[in-house]
């Protein structure tokens, strides 16, 4: 999230689209609730009439996989009908670069395009700049190669009767919703939106983020309170182990993993070190270097010296352009190319799309290490069903651990506030804090090295591994220390004096000289000298807004809503007045942690643009840097149930990476799978169901797999409510209770009517015994080309009676 | 009037179902295997294990579009207590501070039949071991604390509002005629009778056969 | 950690401690009767600590209360404190009691699996962290990838692979990255791309 939960009582409209809010973060309601008392509207776009679209003061539906033409549909609105924020576009995004002439979109793909590298070359979609390397820019905006007027023909396309044959939401309606949401584009109003999976599971998952970004942008909704974009996480601490790149391609900070064409440190951080000739762009990135090396003396402390690269060589490099995802990883078990698998705290064998593959790959490892605190269909996998047990070789280690309520940390929510949570009991029998569970294996294989040698043992000798107390148990606390950070000499920084051992205060204090360690350069300031800032419990709140800036800590250096400088006019007064989330007083900034401190843009001699992680400092209308193009283009499912894409020649997303194998079958317009699929949750339980399942209530509420469809689709299925009927895909099946709602309509594409159902995937063998399976076992294998999340949200099933009854 | 009331605005309710947990955790009722029919509400009944029960129910409104409304049904602690007709001592005893009706261990003298149809909204049920009748307790032992009603506390959005009767009752009437300006058919459930009100936007029937009465 | 009690919000004239009726002799807990101890009277004499609840981002503040002589959480509710939830839960938040100890489902013992076996055995902390650290060491010295085709140096292990967790605290999900990285490892992914 931009900005965060209490921030949503500050909006005028609130867009809840890919996401289910009420049903998967019930409490955000509790803000959405107080922003309708203060006369906001809330929006609902489904496939389904949900738990949020019945408190929302509109709704309407669109087929899934269809949310860019939805959007591309308002973004025409927002441009022909001028609602757009004219001062924030002209100032603030980068509306006004002249794009280079290279560039080009026609019928559905942008220039550059290699098709058997299934890849853009994406050189070709940078800026014009001038002799200084600056972009140029007409700040009126009619220049043909201006991103406004690129933005504004490329839209053109995406009229309300497209979009409509595509969405299957009614003209009527889009309009109903593209009058209410463009509403904000006035300086005193303020719109947003709650997405979550709904928007991320798709081959086009980011470029559906991307539009929404395009119509914030124009509406002047980004930094805002009550604005923003607002994804919301869906697990408690997934934003910190985000943070803390527990992910192939990152190290801890959104720094990247280094790779094979990069073998010193010198010219890794070249490489991702930015040079912005613009004098007024903040360009943040330039302090890479300072980022990385601090990250490298955490992992390996006094080891790591300017002469060897702080260890830099140490860390392992990926190929250039390997992708070790999630979808490849298990590809690459499934072809027996992986031997080992820990499997901590996670259920792959139900969360995993296309499941049944995951299942098979589990088969073929040598051994598999499984952490968790309920038996779960993973670490059970070898006797789940159609399993031999005889037949699988896999050995299992099955290591119980704590639960949250029996260990002391911290977790980061969705808006990025880093809460410090207390032990209140022991864990049950022999089950032991996950942090204790890695520290003792972790010197069980530094012992075995030390004794016996190996291949290149450095790194495993040489990682720092102290975070432990004088009883030899992990210690929270000394950990917490090292995200933030020390100095490791006496130093003076920026006329401050530093001795050996302080803590860093914040980020802007690091050294790229090894003189201060922090394992993750965000978290500097959570951690310092006044204390542990995550355990704080103060809740002044001067401006009004919910900020609660004493109440935990959140990053960056406690900023509760980022881009915070867009939300001032160039003078520094904030845009309404009513809601001054900062404010500059002639001297400093008033409110939120700014931005950065530069006065505002009116002091044309020291300030700085406001979108400072951006190298120019503009937000991003024309968006060069992701794998799919620089504007949102809609393009079908991999599994769809239309013959042609209504938009262009070009049905699928043209740099989706496509499995071939025998377990990855997809299937478009085949009369066997005629019903789109969608996968989802529900409240009472969480992700694959191993922390819900287990719990009287929780099961009680909800005890059972279901399939919700129309009543149409029912009565040409002759299903009735509440029996057992099968959903199959080209990968799987499921037996479920048939829910026949009202709430899932047929769609009207045309002259195609299409129907869709749904099916959430929190359900597993292990328990309750009658309580049925993951929908995972019908999703495909197929990810978004810059993230790779799967398409969990929208694949081709078939719903048809179990034969015989059930 | 003295005691206690609790306000059940539906039009605020998002069935998070914090409310039937939250009743179940305080009161440490066992959960029960339950099977899905077809719908979202489980368990299907009330019982000795089960105070309080969100019942989802949808349609199609006038205007075609659906419609699913949320209806967290519980005791309604009439202020004339129909189940009370078999009293004879205190096996039902009405806590003059806080205007709770409490079903004490008693109870299992009752006549169950008697008490049940004694009462307007299908409340009571009989603990099959011990033959105690049971129902919600208004958390009279919270109340009676200074800590709110489990359920109301749970409640995220403000369906469930809690206070002096005097206040809920007028709060009630307030939010009624606010609804009545969108939704013709909103409105407060005998707030004159009850402690625990509640105000809908459409025909009580709508959302659940009893929501007004038998 | 003072956590500052406002349960009552603004209703004044509260009943206070006791009941009315308990006066007369008539005993007003539920009728389902749980246990010896008034359950209230525990609550209150419990030890209160502040969690923030395990399940979505949300982030929303609970108490749990411990017993002190037997250690175990008897109760645990919203943090009215807490300015994002004010002390209400979902359903999921409001059944955090049956997370802990409390549940008896919980996995208590090390299990360990044998090739071809149909059945777990119990096992040791010990035992079971050395053998794996013994498979750990075995896979990855037997794949280490020194060099790729080109002949560049890349210093990895592609044969272990590990995923999680999102369920972590953050003091525990940079270790574990740590970890896995100083192995070589590349497939280090979790539950963020999924």
């Amino acid at each position: 999230m931009t900005n965060h939960w209490i921030d949503l009582k500050n909006s005028d409209c609130i867009l809840i689209m890919g996401s289910n809010a009420a049903a998967n973060h019930p409490i955000s309601m509790k803000w959405v609730t107080k922003a309708k008392e203060n006369g906001g509207k809330v929006i609902s776009v489904d496939p389904r009439f949900t738990q949020t679209s019945a408190i929302a003061d509109f709704y309407t539906a669109l087929r899934s996989g269809t949310d860019i033409a939805f959007l591309g549909g308002m973004i025409k609105y927002i441009l022909d009908n001028k609602k757009y924020h004219e001062d924030y576009v002209v100032n603030y995004t980068n509306a006004s670069f002249i794009v280079g002439d290279k560039y080009d979109f026609s019928d559905g793909l942008f220039s550059g395009y290699d098709p058997k590298k299934r890849a853009y070359d994406k050189s070709l979609w940078s800026f014009k700049v001038d002799s200084k390397g600056i972009p140029e820019k007409d700040a009126k905006l009619a220049n043909p190669r201006s991103v406004l007027q690129l933005l504004k023909k490329h839209y053109s396309r995406y009229t309300p009767e497209k979009v409509s044959e595509i969405t299957g939401t009614p003209v009527e309606d889009l309009k109903t919703a593209y009058e209410m949401y463009a509403s904000t584009g006035t300086k005193d109003r303020a719109g947003t939106i709650m997405y979550a999976m709904g928007w991320t599971q798709h081959t086009v998952g980011v470029q559906n983020i991307r539009a929404m970004s395009i119509i914030q942008l124009l509406l002047g909704n980004i930094g805002l309170p009550g604005g923003g974009v607002n994804a919301l996480r869906g697990e408690s601490n997934v934003q910190g182990s985000t943070d803390q790149a527990i992910l192939f391609h990152i190290w801890p900070g959104y720094l990247k993993a280094s790779v094979a064409s990069l073998p010193t440190l010198d010219e890794y951080n070249k490489k991702f070190t930015p040079k912005v000739a613009d004098p007024l762009a903040a360009n943040w990135w330039q302090n890479y270097p300072k980022y990385s090396v601090s990250l490298l003396k955490s992992f390996f402390g006094d080891t790591a010296t300017k002469e060897n690269g702080f260890g830099y060589s140490w860390l392992p490099k990926l190929d250039d352009g390997q992708n070790c995802s999630w979808l490849n990883l298990f590809d690459s078990m499934y072809d027996g190319k992986i031997k080992g698998f820990f499997a901590w705290g996670q259920n792959p064998a139900c969360s995993g799309a296309n499941s049944n593959k995951v299942r098979k790959a589990l088969g073929k490892l040598e051994w598999l290490v499984n952490v968790n605190i309920f038996d779960n269909e993973t670490g059970s996998f070898w006797k789940g069903p159609g399993e031999d047990p005889k037949a699988i070789k896999t050995e299992v280690f099955m290591l119980p651990c704590a639960a949250s309520v029996e260990k002391e940390g911290s977790i980061i929510n969705s808006g990025r506030w880093n809460q410090w949570r207390y032990k209140a009991c022991d864990p049950p029998g022999d089950a032991k804090p996950d942090g204790d569970i890695m520290i003792e294996l972790m010197h069980e294989i530094k012992e075995l090295y030390k004794k016996e040698g190996g291949k290149f043992p450095t790194p495993i000798l040489n990682l720092k591994w102290d975070y432990v107390n004088d009883k030899g148990e992990f210690d929270a606390h000394k950990m917490a220390k090292e995200l933030n950070g020390y100095f490791l000499a006496d130093v003076e920084v920026q006329g401050q004096k530093f001795k050996k051992g302080d803590l860093v205060p914040s980020f802007a204090f690091l050294q790229a000289d090894g003189t201060t360690s922090s394992a993750n350069w965000l978290y500097c300031n959570s951690y310092t000298g006044k204390g542990n800032m995550m355990a704080r419990r103060n809740k002044p709140d001067p401006t009004g807004l919910g900020l609660f800036s004493e109440w935990a800590w959140c990053w960056p250096v406690n900023r509760r809503v980022l881009y915070n400088r867009a939300s001032v006019d160039l003078d520094g007064n904030p845009w309404n007045p009513k809601r001054p989330l900062i404010k500059w007083d002639g001297k400093a900034w008033v409110g939120d942690v700014p931005d950065g401190g530069w006065p505002p843009m009116s002091d044309k001699e020291k300030t700085k643009y406001p979108f400072i992680m951006k190298p120019e400092g503009f937000g991003y209308l024309f968006g060069p840097g992701l794998n799919d193009g620089p504007f949102p283009e809609h393009y079908e499912p991999l599994e769809c149930p239309v013959p042609e894409n209504a938009m262009s020649k070009q049905f699928i997303n043209p740099t989706v990476k496509i499995f071939g194998g025998e377990m990855d079958k997809h299937f478009t317009c085949d009369p066997r799978y005629p019903i789109v699929g969608t996968t989802y949750r529900v409240t009472e339980h969480w992700q694959t169901g191993i922390m819900t399942r287990w719990q009287p209530w929780l099961i009680e509420a909800q005890p059972q797999v279901f399939v919700e469809m129309s009543e149409e689709l029912a009565k040409l299925r002759g299903i009735t409510n509440g029996e057992m009927v099968k959903v199959s895909s080209a990968r799987g099946e499921v037996q479920c209770v048939a829910m026949v709602t009202t709430r899932f309509r047929p769609f009207k594409l045309g002259k195609l009517t299409v129907h869709q159902v749904g099916v959430p995937w929190c359900f597993g063998w292990v328990t309750p015994k009658e309580g049925g399976e993951s929908a995972n076992l019908l999703t495909p294998t197929v990810g978004d080309p810059n993230t790779m999340i799967p398409e969990s949200k929208a694949f081709m099933v078939n719903v048809e009676k179990l034969k015989g009854g059930a | 009037m003295s005691g206690y009331s609790i306000l059940v605005d539906t039009s605020k309710c998002t069935a998070c179902r914090g409310c039937q947990i939250a009743c179940k955790e305080w009161n440490q009722l066992a959960g029960t295997a339950t099977k899905n029919t077809g719908s979202y509400e489980n368990p299907k009944d009330l019982s000795s294990d089960t105070y309080k029960i969100v019942r989802f129910a949808e349609g199609q409104g006038a205007n075609g579009k659906a419609f699913w409304h949320f209806f967290t049904e519980q005791c309604r602690h009439c202020l004339s207590p129909g189940c009370m007709a078999e009293v004879e001592e205190d096996e039902i005893v009405v806590d003059e501070k806080t205007g709770a009706v409490v079903y004490t261990p008693k109870t299992k003298d009752l006549d169950f039949k008697a008490t049940l149809e004694g009462c307007p909204y299908d409340i009571p049920r009989q603990d099959a071991k011990t033959k105690v009748l049971t129902k919600c307790t208004f958390c009279n032992d919270r109340v009676g604390n200074g800590m709110l009603p489990a359920c109301v506390k749970a409640c995220p959005t403000g369906a469930m509002t809690f206070g002096k009767r005097d206040e809920i009752v007028a709060a009630a009437k307030k939010r009624e005629a606010e609804l009545k300006k969108d939704f013709p058919k909103a409105v407060a459930l005998t707030p004159d009778d009850v402690r625990v009100i509640y105000v809908l936007k459409d025909d009580p029937k709508t959302y659940w056969k009893y929501a007004a009465g038998r | 950690m003072n956590v500052t009690r406002r349960e009552f919000l603004a209703i004044s004239g509260a009943v206070g401690a006791g009941l009315a009726l308990s006066s007369l002799g008539i005993d007003l807990g539920p009728a389902k009767a749980y246990a010896d101890e008034v359950r209230i009277d525990k609550v209150k004499s419990a030890k209160q600590s502040t969690t923030i609840c395990p399940y979505c981002g949300v982030g929303c503040g609970i108490i749990c209360y411990t017993d002190t002589k037997a250690g175990n959480i008897i109760n645990t509710e919203g943090d009215p404190d807490h300015p994002i939830n004010e002390g209400s839960l979902c359903a999921k938040g409001s059944a955090l009691y049956q997370i802990s100890s409390n549940n008896p489902d919980r996995l208590k013992k090390v299990l360990y699996r044998a090739p071809g076996s149909d059945k777990w055995e119990e096992k040791s902390w010990d035992w079971a962290l050395a053998e794996i650290a013994k498979r750990v060491k075995k896979t990855r010295d037997q794949y280490f990838i020194e060099k790729n085709g080109k002949g560049q140096e890349v210093n990895r292990v592609e044969a272990i692979a590990h995923i999680g967790s999102a369920a972590l605290d953050n003091e525990e999900c940079w270790p574990v990255q740590a970890m896995m990285r100083a192995l070589g490892l590349v497939y280090v992914e979790h539950q963020a791309r999924i």
